[in-house]
């Protein structure tokens, strides 16, 4: 990893470690996450401009990963099974990268207008995945089904999100393997009441 | 109390306003507050120390009226059916009694400190009461399997919370009964895998 790339995760890690620690946005300054860090502000500065910047990026870096995953694995499917796998590795991959203070940085994202917008925008992403993989993963299904169902699993997976940004690794993984389940059972209903 | 209870709703929609305006939670005052309503700063003191025990108190408020009904609702029920249509009618009375604002209501309960804090203490409460209620109406479930499928209760109600806050009223409504229907399956599966 280059040295610039290094520093840049110091940053977001320290900031968002303050942020959980203060509570609240206004409390944390970058002059005080470069004393912290041992650093000049300006070499903060030349990659966020505000603490807003920071809480933002990492939102940014953590869905922009997702949506790689998926993007990529939307091209090699090609059986049912694969939209199964790749909807249940989406899960996977997602409690694995979310940070130890997920809890601040979800906070954090309902602060700022911003971060409302990325979230509003991420949300498209994966509601668009979500009936791409429902409609090729368990076929058969009515469009109006599908919609509905993937509104569902997004539902679902934003619970997900929240119940486990403040667990632990395997708490998160027991919690995720219950609603893999939860999914499956949902979506193996074709026809949907 | 009646006082209190009339000024929390005219407070709280007026924050909600300012909030909606000014984007940021510290730019909104208990001072702003007072002069949109003409109600002297003393008398706001005397009931809120600050913006955010307004939010406090308001969602408090809300959840104290919906934890009632709920009790209510378990008192009077006897056989399993009375028990399955308590979960209903409480999913039922959220989506009805969610206000045109609860958007930035519910934002503010992720973000202020005092108000995550009530909403995670909630959450326990709410839990215990559902899980209750899910071994009364459906009968038969080990131990496990019902503090597991309680867990995903809550899970998928709160996504479904995030969910609804942000879109339109009469869209609210549309969702509810798919939502239902996918806890009413979730929780026919006895053994849960």
């Amino acid at each position: 990893m280059k040295n610039q790339t290094k520093l840049k995760l110091r940053i977001i890690k320290k900031t968002m470690l303050a942020l959980e620690k203060n509570q609240q946005v206004h409390k944390v300054s970058l002059i005080d996450v470069a004393a912290e860090l041992n650093i000049k502000p300006e070499d903060i500065y030349q990659y966020f401009q505000d603490i807003e910047e920071v809480i933002l990026n990492e939102q940014i870096y953590i869905n922009k990963k997702i949506e790689n995953y998926l993007t990529k694995g939307l091209k090699i499917s090609k059986v049912p099974d694969d939209y199964k796998q790749l909807l249940e590795g989406c899960l996977d991959l997602y409690i694995e990268i979310l940070p130890d203070y997920a809890n601040a940085a979800l906070a954090a994202s309902y602060y700022l207008p911003e971060c409302l917008e990325e979230r509003k925008r991420a949300k498209n992403f994966y509601m668009g995945f979500l009936r791409q993989a429902i409609r090729k993963g368990w076929p058969g299904k009515v469009k109006n089904v599908v919609d509905r169902q993937a509104e569902l699993v997004l539902i679902t997976i934003y619970g997900l999100y929240e119940a486990v940004s403040d667990k632990n690794i395997s708490e998160r993984k027991k919690i995720t393997a219950d609603v893999k389940n939860m999914i499956n059972l949902h979506l193996q209903d074709r026809l949907f009441f | 109390m009646k006082k209190e209870s009339a000024l929390t709703d005219k407070a709280i929609s007026n924050a909600v306003k300012l909030l909606r305006k000014s984007k940021k939670v510290e730019q909104v005052s208990l001072t702003n507050i007072s002069n949109q309503l003409s109600v002297p700063l003393e008398e706001l003191h005397a009931y809120f120390s600050n913006v955010e025990d307004i939010f406090l108190k308001a969602q408090k408020k809300d959840w104290e009226k919906t934890h009632r009904i709920l009790d209510k609702k378990i008192r009077q029920s006897k056989t399993p059916g009375d028990f399955m249509g308590i979960l209903d009618s409480f999913f039922e009375q959220m989506v009805t009694d969610l206000s045109q604002d609860a958007d930035l209501r519910y934002e503010m309960s992720m973000y202020l400190p005092a108000c995550h804090k009530y909403r995670e203490k909630n959450k326990k409460r709410l839990e215990k009461k559902l899980k209750k209620v899910i071994q009364k109406g459906w009968p038969g479930k080990s131990t496990k399997v019902l503090e597991r499928q309680s867990a995903l209760i809550i899970l998928i109600f709160y996504g479904f919370l995030d969910h609804i806050v942000h879109i339109d009223k009469p869209d609210r409504k549309k969702i509810l009964r798919d939502f239902s229907n996918m806890v009413s399956l979730h929780l026919q599966d006895r053994k849960f895998f």
